[in-house]
């Protein structure tokens, strides 16, 4: 289907230094990281194409990810469910809120 | 769809096709990382199955969300084991604490 490329995709590193490559599309789901990626000169991460969240954990990051592709098929018409498991809720309205998302 | 391939500390969201073939899904990855398709080995996990190039993901049972392990030959030209380095999850640390909630 489409093509890859490099410039279109981010990483985004969780507080242990695990590191998630996705989709630039994908992690604009976040207003958030969008802001970081595309206003002009304020932050490092849009040169780079690399966010570090030193607040969020691994687990967490990862379900994040998974959640802004689930969003994206979400809005392309794919409805299905988006599980979260109950231990993980908290942390995770955490760093939605943090993330706008 | 999208499919997470993993190695070490990274995770690559791979956007992709259940009718895409493998050979296909390498060649994302050599774009992301800068290594020959033929020096790349895609495993199917749990299970542990490795995926043929020529065949398609949905005809391996690579479904939506399915994690995918990355190897890289080695310099003696052989692979390397896989190696996932998963986070000290809280999960775990909670279960250790015997439920005290």
């Amino acid at each position: 289907m489409t093509e890859m490329r490099k410039e279109d995709t981010v990483k985004l590193i969780s507080a242990e230094g695990f590191e998630f490559v996705i989709n630039k599309e994908a992690a604009m789901v976040s207003q958030t990281i969008r802001n970081m990626l595309t206003s002009p000169g304020s932050f490092a991460e849009a040169q780079h194409g690399e966010v570090t969240f030193p607040e969020i954990s691994t687990t967490i990051l990862e379900k994040i990810c998974q959640y802004f592709h689930w969003s994206l098929q979400y809005a392309s018409g794919k409805e299905t469910e988006f599980p979260i498991e109950p231990e993980l809720t908290l942390e995770l309205m955490m760093a939605a809120n943090y993330l706008h998302t | 769809m999208y499919i997470r391939v993993k190695r070490m500390k990274t995770t690559y969201f791979i956007q992709c096709d259940p009718t895409e073939k493998v050979l296909e899904i390498k060649q994302k990855l050599n774009v992301l990382i800068d290594q020959p398709v033929n020096d790349q080995r895609l495993t199917h996990m749990p299970s542990g199955e490795v995926l043929e190039d020529s065949k398609s993901l949905a005809d391996q049972k690579v479904e939506n969300d399915a994690v995918v392990a990355l190897t890289l030959r080695k310099d003696d030209n052989k692979f390397e084991e896989v190696n996932i380095v998963r986070p000290d999850d809280f999960c775990q640390s909670r279960d250790a604490e015997g439920g005290s909630w």
